[in-house]
Order: structure tokens, then sequence, then C-alpha cells
């Protein structure tokens, strides 16, 4: 194996028998950086080897189901009784509606059911059957708030940190950054995209933004094949390309021993070595030939409306098996926006997306994953509580909401069994213990082990941190381990 | 400047790793103050009415404290009530909190007897203003030309850099590596000044040359290259944050015309021009053209176009986002290109409030904005079509009158022919019909349709090959048709003779009373409160000589506001301007900057690791009347330079990292020379200069690649901030958010992947290959190794290469014999194919040295 670290780290580890990093700590006590002018703070060359996070992390890998267009909180994860039983009554508050045309204050109570699951009691709709079986594992966020009602915002502030703006590294851009992979064979960031095309912001949902491209999501295509040249073209496989590659060595080599300790050089090398290991090791973790008859059930990938989403979710469960840092699932074309017919349209999209999302659950416990796997289940906005017309009964739905939804979290250090927050009593407004995106954000990199106010990024001549100085607040109250 | 005040600047920075313990005095101005105005002093001491009574912007306000009694008392730390509300964390509210390093440094501070560096002041003007010590800040001060070290003769110093650095080298024992060898030199000069290598004839010319000064004159002749301005105005693009598309939304709307300020660039960059002079043009431009702006010469047309560098900023408003925040977003941006480009400074955190850590208060961001306002008014805005100028002259348009009477002209004639084969072909259809029934329908025919009765529309009906109309005339006489076909023809060349119409992107002032500007509460356009003038940054100014711009200079008929800021920051006496152009120069030479932070000169920014000699760099360039050119050659002749990249064991112990250079850094190529250079090497570049750039598109896999015209340089493609070109991006290629101050350098499996699977690299190496092969009819395996060496190294290749490289090639030949392709590629181009990607694949392609 090429170890690639540098002369420097090597002296530093070697002459001092001490790291780098704490070599430079040491020099700063003993003072003997008299000038600091001299340290180069701005680091020039970036690397996704392991890092070990500042406190001790919970989770360890991070699988973001991203539900596009707003899950209708009150007809999926958040009962209303009170809205029920005004159904069809006009709407005493001020509403924001995105569709003036088409916006009404009918309250719309939800034609389904709610029940109590698990030994927790987690009432949950009828809509999501298989999410009601892992209600134990999970801890429902009924107070999420963005307090903007449109797509683009809240998805932006959801991804990058602040409502609206683009161009901000995302989530699991932050988290590679700050903890490297703990992959040797793939990268650390994965992406994987819907058949049904980009989700709304397009690349903008996995970018780097003003990070190196290093930390820029790797987008898995949802058809072969699914990394972008990740095989050669027929007349270059196997022996060829093998041969290609060990003769490539022996020139970076040879310029090596012109250039001895040359980082950058040593890093270009294993870089190859990465891109020719992950021919094999992305095939293998892409190939879900050799899962189980079982497996494939629990997913839903024998039944064809389950049967793409399915293999996603187990997908990313084999990347994350394989030391895959963050993954993320997006959905094209917004398929929760259920502006209309939501009678139809909604039970479509649960039946899609709830057995694979619940699979993922059971399926990462059952393998003993689910302690250090964060699992995230939410869309960037939900939905009103009053009447979306259309014309006739059948085709009424519901306009967006940002002010009070539904997300879900199971898994790598989040407390199971439990519900936070509620929305008012039709559901409108989150009104106890309110959690913004920036909280969330706080907290999931708390679980990582990081602190969201001392992870920073130089840029623009400032220490950049993924909330950007916005007032939020760790969520103590739903993690395993408050302390 | 002190070592006290670099210090804070690293406490700050460093606040969450280590204490900085140091048994020098704390003092208020250098240790406490900065604290303050980071967390305190937005409520205690920059508005009027501060909270709870307390101003803490000097150390006796602070112990005289607030309603709630002193907030310190010197010398008791536990007893400062100060100490208690930060220890508590109720201050200051807000997530927002002092690290426990920093109130470390406050109980320390206070421990201590509380001092100060010197006296305060008797008065202190309302807001925080800056403070002695923040004006002391090193960039901030005079350029001044420093002493330059002499040295023996043969200590290699051939300029004033190479004494200068020396000097430093010395205090560590530590000297230059020796000479680099000719094809490193040669190398290194061809990319650094033109971005492509030379070729195998120019090495071996190079090589050959004996003459003492060869390597002189390769530079003097790279300079004249036109290629150097292709070069060096990709570095200027970076910063001025050049795009071919409006950004601003995913609509990502086109530019048609944003590619004259690139070409301009090159131009001025290529034509020598003077840097000061390049700077009034960008920003003030349209400021030295008279109005009206039309039939320009192609002097005045420079000017303006020049000044699409204010218009390089994403503006949404022609594309769907004509709303206040849109306009003043691109406002924001515009700033921040020009700050972050000339000034080498982030001005932007004081739009909301004075800057955190840099001496800029907010009034001032806003009298920064009253200079490019009257050209930028957000309250009557022109969109981005709106601010396009025409370049058709008045010539132009009559000779394209002239020409469209010519056409109407043959229109005319046609029209009448048609008229009259349109008759004929009627005579003969009547013919068909009965005698009686002819002129019925020939009336019918002939009266207009909305005059017809229902007897003759009936009659049409019933008899519908009457209808002979232009459009059914072939079917009765096609020759007639075709007879017509040429009039289109002739109108249609006719036409293409008017002079193209072509826009220049333009930043101008509109006539009439410039705007208001006025300052933004928290930096929201809907709280405007007192109108501010227009000025320079008080802290670059001369101390105690603010430097103020006329709001209108009544001997032009523009407000000339931003031609007096252009003339102030190239006045010689601007501080910065200088010192960040010669920065940015170096770093681009040597892969970082003195100022290793190259858009950030300020506090958080780095400290330069040679002040002399960047102050003796800016000092010169200025004396040399702005002379690029001459600063390249001044750099590329130094020893510094010329040094060898290779480590030794002296240097590498004393200095690892090469901050002080004892050797010369080895330098990645960036994306448009790693594309640049594989296109020289598969022979396919085209050089042509200027033009509408090259298009882009998506591949039936959804990579970004280019479309068409491929082998042009990469300066040329299209740049669409929503569509990075994937290989580009892949290497670090800046997407266009606002603009690039510096490039990062990674190293990624997808770049590998990249170079060994992808399209582009395989494409180029089998033209590689082929244009190996076509060295000779007859090449044996070692000529075509050599030859394949010249092309992509730029050297012969050394022996036990020739023996690795032709026992490649016979393994893969022998391989592909016993397990032929489908596709039946000849197997011996085969293995040359894939000999020549990994050359384009490998370090040494990807390095310059």
């Amino acid at each position: 194996m090429t170890h690639t670290n540098s002369r420097r780290e090597f002296l530093a580890q070697n002459a001092m028998g001490v790291g780098g990093m704490a070599l430079a700590w040491l020099l700063g006590q003993e003072k003997l950086l008299a000038n600091p002018a001299t340290i180069p703070q701005a680091q020039q060359t970036f690397d996704t080897r392991p890092k070990t996070p500042p406190h001790d992390p919970q989770a360890k890998a991070m699988i973001s189901l991203f539900m596009h267009g707003g899950p209708s909180h009150m007809d999926l994860l958040d009962p209303k009784p009170e809205l029920t039983k005004y159904s069809g009554t006009e709407f005493a508050e001020d509403v924001q509606f995105s569709f003036v045309n088409r916006a009404s204050k009918t309250l719309f109570g939800s034609p389904w059911r709610f029940q109590q699951h698990g030994e927790c009691g987690t009432e949950v709709s009828e809509l999501l059957p298989h999410f009601a079986e892992i209600v134990d594992d999970a801890c429902v966020i009924r107070s999420m708030h963005t307090g903007h009602n449109g797509h683009e915002v809240s998805i932006r502030y959801w991804q990058g940190g602040i409502p609206a703006v683009l161009g901000r590294p995302t989530l699991g851009a932050w988290l590679t950054y700050g903890l490297g992979s703990e992959s040797q064979d793939l990268p650390a960031y994965m992406v994987l995209t819907d058949p049904g095309g980009h989700p709304v912001d397009g690349v903008n949902n996995w970018t780097n933004g003003w990070m190196p491209p290093l930390f820029q999501g790797t987008v898995l295509r949802p058809n072969e094949p699914r990394i972008l040249n990740l095989q050669p073209p027929q007349h270059l496989k196997g022996e060829l390309q093998r041969q290609n590659l060990a003769f490539l060595a022996q020139l970076n080599q040879a310029h090596l021993d012109r250039h001895p300790g040359e980082n950058d050089l040593e890093a270009r090398i294993a870089s190859y070595e990465l891109a020719a290991r992950m021919q094999t090791s992305a095939t293998e973790a892409l190939d879900i030939s050799g899962e189980t008859e079982a497996t494939l059930r629990l997913y839903g990938i024998d039944q064809p409306e389950t049967k793409e989403y399915g293999t996603r979710c187990l997908i990313s469960r084999r990347l994350v098996e394989r030391g895959v840092r963050f993954v993320q699932l997006f959905l094209g074309g917004q398929p929760w926006d259920t502006h209309s017919s939501i009678k139809t349209s909604l039970p479509a999209v649960c039946k899609r997306t709830d057995q694979p999302s619940a699979a993922l659950v059971k399926d990462l416990k059952q393998r003993g994953m689910l302690d250090s796997t964060l699992v995230h289940w939410g869309g960037e906005i939900g939905r009103l509580p009053v009447t979306e017309n259309h014309g006739t009964a059948e085709q009424k739905g519901r306009d967006h909401n940002g002010q009070g939804f539904s997300s879900w979290l199971a898994g790598g250090g989040v407390k199971g069994g439990m519900t936070y927050g509620e929305t008012d009593e039709f559901g409108h407004r989150a009104t106890v213990d309110k959690v913004t995106p920036n909280d969330l954000q706080a907290t999931l990199l708390h679980l990582f082990g990081l602190e969201h106010d001392k992870l920073s990024f130089r840029y623009n001549g400032r220490e950049q941190l993924l909330t950007d100085g916005r007032e939020c607040r760790l969520v103590r109250e739903i993690l395993s381990n408050p302390s | 400047m002190t070592r006290n005040q670099l210090a804070v600047g690293v406490l700050v920075l460093y606040a969450s790793c280590s204490p900085a313990y140091s048994d020098e005095l704390l003092t208020f101005e250098n240790d406490i103050r900065p604290i303050f105005k980071a967390y305190c002093l937005d409520c205690h001491g920059a508005t009027d009415e501060m909270k709870g009574g307390l101003d803490l912007r000097l150390r006796r306000f602070t112990e005289k404290g607030g309603e709630s009694g002193p907030a310190i008392v010197p010398g008791d730390a536990d007893a400062s009530y100060l100490v208690e509300r930060l220890i508590s964390g109720e201050m200051p509210p807000g997530e927002k909190k002092l690290s426990a390093a920093q109130i470390d440094t406050i109980r320390r501070w206070i421990a201590s007897g509380a001092a100060t560096a010197n006296p305060e002041p008797d008065q202190l003007d309302p807001g925080i203003g800056i403070t002695p010590a923040e004006r002391a800040f090193w960039s901030f001060q005079p350029i001044q030309r420093p002493e330059v070290p002499t040295f023996p003769t043969d200590e290699r110093v051939v300029t004033p850099i190479d004494a200068l650095i020396l000097a430093k080298l010395k205090e560590h024992d530590l000297s230059f590596s020796p000479e680099a060898d000719k094809l490193t030199q040669i190398k290194r000069a061809y990319f650094g000044l033109t971005g492509l290598p030379p070729t195998p004839e120019q090495v071996d010319a190079f090589i050959t040359d004996q003459s003492p000064e060869a390597y002189s004159n390769l530079i003097d002749s790279l300079l004249e290259s036109p290629r150097y301005g292709e070069r060096w105005a990709r570095h200027w693009l970076d910063v001025a944050g050049y795009a071919d598309t409006e950004g601003y939304s995913n609509a990502d709307a086109d530019r048609p015309w944003a590619y004259k300020f690139r070409d301009y660039v090159i131009k001025s960059l290529n034509d020598g021009k003077p840097f000061d002079q390049f700077i009034h043009e960008q920003l003030a431009g349209d400021e030295m053209v008279p109005p009206p702006h039309a039939n320009l010469s192609a002097e005045q047309i420079e000017k303006l176009v020049a000044t699409g560098f204010l218009r390089m900023a994403a503006d949404g408003t022609g594309s769907g986002s004509n709303d206040d925040t849109a306009r003043n977003q691109t406002i924001a941006d515009t700033i921040k290109i020009v700050s972050t480009s000339l000034l080498g400074l982030s001005v932007g955190c004081a739009q909301c409030h004075d800057h955190r850590y840099d001496p800029i208060p907010q009034k001032d961001y806003y009298q920064l904005r009253a200079v490019f306002e009257p050209a930028l008014n957000w309250k009557q805005w022109r969109t981005p079509q709106q601010r396009l100028i025409t370049l058709y002259t008045d010539e132009d348009r009559s000779k394209a009158a002239e020409i469209e009477a010519k056409a109407q002209e043959i229109a005319a004639e046609k029209a009448q022919k048609q008229a009259s084969y349109i008759a004929e072909a009627l005579d003969k259809e009547l013919q068909k019909y009965d005698a009686a029934l002819q002129p019925k329908l020939r009336e019918a025919y002939e009266t207009a349709g909305d005059k017809r009765s229902e007897e003759q529309n009936a009659l049409l009906k019933q008899y519908p090959a009457v209808n002979i109309s232009a459009g059914t005339l072939y079917q009765y006489n096609q020759a007639a048709a075709d007879d017509l076909k040429t009039f289109d023809e002739r109108i249609a060349e006719t036409r293409s003779k008017k002079p193209v119409e072509e826009f220049m992107r333009v930043l101008a002032e509109a006539a009439g009373t410039p705007p208001a500007t006025h300052l933004f509460h928290r930096g929201d356009f809907r709280e405007p409160k007192e109108a501010v003038t227009p000025a320079a940054l008080t802290i670059a100014s001369p101390p105690g000589k603010r430097v103020e711009i006329a709001p209108n200079d009544d001997s032009i008929p523009t407000t000339g506001r931003r031609l007096a800021y252009a003339k102030w920051l190239t006045s010689g006496e601007h501080p910065l301007l200088a010192r960040v152009i010669v920065n940015r120069v170096w770093m681009h030479h040597f892969g970082r900057g003195i100022v290793g932070t190259p858009s950030d000169f300020g506090v958080l920014g780095e400290r330069p690791t040679h002040p002399e000699l960047l102050d003796w760099l800016a000092s010169e360039f200025m004396a040399s009347g702005w002379n690029l050119k001459q600063l390249h050659k001044l750099i590329m002749t130094s020893t510094v330079y010329r040094q060898s990249s290779q480590a030794t064991g002296e240097g590498l112990l004393a200095d690892p990292a090469n901050t002080r250079y004892w050797r010369r850094p080895i330098k990645r190529l960036d994306a448009e020379a790693l594309r640049d250079r594989t296109l020289a090497a598969s022979g396919t570049l085209v050089d042509k200069l200027y033009g509408a750039p090259v298009n882009i598109k998506a591949d039936d896999t959804g990579q970004v690649v280019i479309d068409g015209e491929e082998s042009r340089r990469s300066i040329y493609v299209r740049v669409k901030r929503t569509q990075p070109v994937a290989m580009l991006a892949a290497f670090d290629a800046p997407v266009m958010e606002v603009n690039c101050e510096r490039r990062p350098s990674s190293t990624a499996a997808t770049q590998a992947l990249m170079m060994m699977n992808s399209e582009f690299v395989l494409g180029h190496a089998r033209k590689l290959a082929e244009r190996v092969r076509s060295t000779s009819a007859v090449a044996t395996p070692v000529e075509q190794v050599a030859a394949a060496w010249r092309i992509t190294f730029c050297r012969p290749p050394r022996e036990e290469e020739v023996i690795a490289a032709t026992a490649f090639l016979d393994q893969q030949a022998t391989y592909l014999k016993a397990n032929p392709i489908p596709d039946n590629l000849d197997p011996s181009l085969h293995a040359l194919t894939n000999l020549c990607q990994a050359l384009l694949s490998s370090n040494e392609f990807l390095y310059v040295d």
C-alpha cells in the first residue's frame, strides 16, 4: 500500500513521536511559533482521509431519504382530531397560500385513520403501515418549521443552512469535510437520484459549494451506469486496463522518485489506486444480486410499485455497510407535492416509498448497524390544513406549509419510540418545541461528534459554518445519550 | 504593527483549540477590544443608545459600566460583573458565545489590572469607529520601498527579489536550490506565461541555444505571444467572476455578449496595457467616452466593453427575477467582486453591521456603494438586456437600409411575376370548365375573400382547383414556382450582406439626477436610514484624510464617481491595490501568494510571509508604469523562480513547508491548462483568438461536455454557471457563484476515473497515437515511444523508459492477438493508444516540473 503521508508529517510522526496537528499545537504551546504570520492558515490541499471528531460520535453514517414536495403531515404522522371534527368549516386563522387562485379556508380533515402502534404507542396513519412497524425505533418530530412555504427556499435551508441561498456546501459536504471517508474503496458522500429526473434545484442538492470538489456528492445515476466513467469501454476492460494502470503506476513512481516526498504526487498515485478499487468495489456495492430473497422482499423489490425505491434503499444500506459516510436519496418531480387529488396521489407515493423506507431501518437493525447509522425521512415543508380547490371533491388537495410539519429520524444516537414537538390543533403551525433545519443540522453534526459552531471552513475571508451563525440549538431531548 | 495584534488575529481563529498564553501584558486595545468588537459592540457601542447604558468601546467606559454598575473591577476578575455575565452565558444573548479561551483572556486582562496600551482619547465620535491599533495593521500602511540587502556575487542574487528572499533564508541557514535544468525552465516558462507546452522543436532550439541571453529571450518571446493574453486573462476572469450566463436562479439565462469582455481582457494583456489604465477602463470606461454611445471608435468601444467587469455579477433581473432583492443582490455581488479583486478585502460583512474584524464601518460600505449607485440604481433598474449597447453605426444602419431597399425591389419584382404566373395558371385552369361557368368562376376568384357572395363561396368550394395561390402555384406550373424561388434566394443573399448587429455589455450611468444612497439598517433595503455621500474606505485613506469622492464632476457628463475612485486606487497612495495585484501575480507563478489569502488582506487573512518583498514588488510595479509584462520578467528571471523544485534533506528539516522558498514549489496544472495541454498533445488544438464561446451540452450520461468545435482553448468554452463542464470542474475550475479568489487543488478518485475512462481522454489518446504513428510511415516501436515522449513530456525518453514502454507495447499487442477485440482495432494502434493514455494521465503530464 502506498502511504500518502507527506515528508513533513513523516518527520513529525517519526522524529518527534507525535502527529502533525499535535506538533503544531505543542509548538504553539511552547511558543516556538513566535511569529504567527508564517503559519499558513489557509489549507491549500484537502483530502478525505478519516478524521477523528472532537467528541465521541454516536453516528458514523447517515442515510437521508428526502421526500420532495412536502409530505402531508396531518394525513401521515401528525393526527389532528380537531381538524377532523371541524372539517368542512371555515378556518379562522390567517393562512399564507402559494396558490391563491385555488385557495380556500375550508378545513380539510384527514380522510385517513390514525392508530397507535408499537410499545410507544405513536399514532400513525393507515397510509404508512410499514412505518407503523418501526415506530419503536423512530423519533417523529412533529414541530418542524422552515418559516417559508416555497420548495426551493426550504430545500436550500435544509441542504445548505440558509433559506433561499444557493451555492453553499450541503450537509453531506460538511460531514465529508469534517470526518473524511471510512472507506478506502468508495467516495464518502453519495447521492442516489430518481429515474423521474433530478430533484428541484438539481445538482445544487449535493454541491460542495465553495469547498473543493473533493467534498461534492458522487452521483449514483438512477440507471446503469450508476457511476459515470466507472467502467472503461469494452475494448479496455479487464487485463488491458490492468496493464495500463500498472504501466501508469510505473511512470508515476519514476516521477515521484525524482520529486521525493511530494505529498500531492503521492496522493494522486493513491487516487488512481482508489479509482481502480472503486471499479471493483463500487460495482460490487451496487450489485444486489447476492442479496437473499427475504431481503429483496423486505424492501419490496419483488413488487413493481416498490422495486425502484426499494433497490435504492437497499443500495444505500450496502454503501453504508462498506464505509460510505453520507447517502442521500432524492425523488424527481416532487411526488409529495399533493396540491390536487390528494386522495389518490398521496396513497400512491406512500405505496412507493413506505415499505422501502421502513425496510431500511429494519434491515439496519437486524444487522446491528442502526446504532451507528442515522436514518432521516422528511421533506422540505408540509401541507396546509385547508382545502385547495380543483373543482370536484375528488380533485381537492392541500397547498404548501413551511410553518409546521413532520419528519422522522431513527438510529445513530436518536432516541426511538418517541414523538417530539407539536403543531397547533389543526396542524397549521409548529407551536411546541419548534425545530428548524438549523436546529436539526446542529443536532446531526453533534451526533457525528462535531459541533456546528466549530466546524468551519475558511472562505471569503471568514470562517464559514453550516448553520452560518444563525440562531439554533441542539435538540438534546431527542438524543438517546443527551449528556 | 506589533506582535500583539498578530496574536489577537490568531487567537480569534484558534480560540477553540489552544489558549494562547502569553507573558506579554494584555491590553484593552490589542487583546480585549477585538473580542468586544466581534461579540458585544453591536449593542454596547455601535448605536447611539447603548443597551443597559453600557458602553464597551473604551476601557474607562467599561470600568464605569452601565445601569447595573461597573462592568469590571480591575485586579479582580471574579468580582467583575462582566465576567459573571459572560460565564453564565447570559451575554452575549443568542447562539454566538465567546469561547472559553476568550473569556479567559478577558479574566487575565482584568486580573492583571486591565491595562491599556496607550492613553485613551478624551472624546469619542459616535459608533465603533477605527482605533489607532486597527489603523496600525500591516496592510493599511503605505507601501514603502524597502532597502534591498546586498550579497556577494557567488550568492546567485540576480534580482532584488532574490536578495529579499535570501535574507530570510539565511536567517535559517538555508540558501537556494541549484538551478533547474533547461528542460524544466522552458516548460515552466511556457506553462507559466502561455498555459501551453513548448513543441519538441521549441525545446530543441532552447536547449541547444548556449547564448547567455537564451532564457531572457525566451521570456521576451513568450510575452509577445498571443497565447500569453489567453493564459493570464483566465486568471483575471477568475477574480472578475466571468460567466456566459446570468445565474441568480435556475433559469441561468444566456449572456450572449459577455465574451467581448473576455476578449478585451485578452487583448489588453497582450497589448501590455498599463495595469492602472486597465483598472480605470474596467471601473469607469464609460465615463471616458462622452455620450451618446453611438458611432464609436475602436478605442471607445474598448473602453465601454471594459466596464463589462462591473457586469459580471450574477443578475437575474432580466430572467424572471426583476425585484428589489435581486437588484440589490447584483449590486452587493458587484461590490464584492470589486473589493476582493482590487482591495483584497471582503467588505461584504459591513453591509449589515460594522465589520466584526476589519475596521470597516457600515457607513463606509454604503459610501463605497454610492460610488457605483448612479450606474447601478436599484430604484430605476435596467435589466441586462436594457443595458446592452449596439455596435451598429449610422453608416451600418444606412448601409443596412440601402440593402433592405434592394431586397424590397427584388421582392416587388417577385410579386409582380408571381401575379402574372397565377393569372396565367388561372386562364389555363378555367379552360377546363364550361364556357358559361368560366366568367362566374373568374369573378368569384377575383373578388376579395371577404367580399364574396354566398354563391361565389359555394362555387369556389365546388371547384376547389380554381383556387390557385402562391402556395399552390407549383402544382399548376412547377417551372414558375422554381423561377419564383430564385427571387427568394436573391433576397436572402442581398440581406446577408447587411452588417451584422453586435452588442456590448456595458455599465453606464443613466442621464438625470444621480440617486441618493442610503445606509440600510441591518443590510435590509426595506429599512433605508441616512443618505451617504460617495467616498473610499476610511481605513485605506491616509490617516485623518478620508478620500471623499465628489458626488458630481461637472467637467464630464457623468457623475465621475467611478473614474475618481479608480484614479484614487491607482494614485500610488493606496495601500492595498498594488500589493493585491503583485501578490496575485506571485501566486500564479509560485502556487501560493506572499499573502496566502489573496482576497483577504484583513485581520482574518494571512500575514505576508515576506512583507518587504511584497512592498518592493508593489513599489517596483508602480514605478514601472504598472507594467505587468515587466513584472513577469522580473519574477521569472529571478533565482528564486529558476531554482530546482527537488527537495533536499536540509531544507526539508528546516522548512518542510517551503515557506521561505529554498526550492521552487511544484505546481499542478489547473483545469484549463490540463485540457489545453491534452489538445496540444493530440495535435488538435486550434489557435484562434477571440469570439463567441464554444458551446457545451450534456451527453447521454448527463455529463456536460464540449459540443462541436472542441479543439479551441478552454478559455473560449462557455461558462454556464449551472452546467460546469465536467472535465474542467473535476480539476477545480470555479463554478461562478460570485467570483473565485483562489482555486483549490484537489485530488480525487473521480479525477482518476475521468483520466482512465472518459471519452475525452480516450479520444485524445487515440488521436495522439495516430499522430505519433504518422511521424513516420515505418516507425519502429522505439521511434514511436520517442515521439510520444517528446510530444507529451517535451523530452526524449530515458533508456529504461524506452525499455519499459516497448515492453508494454509488446505485452499489449501479444494480449490483443490472443484475445482479439470485436471492434477490430488494429492491435498495434490499440496498444499505442493505451500507451498514450498512460502518458496523458501521468503526473509528469499533470505537473509542470
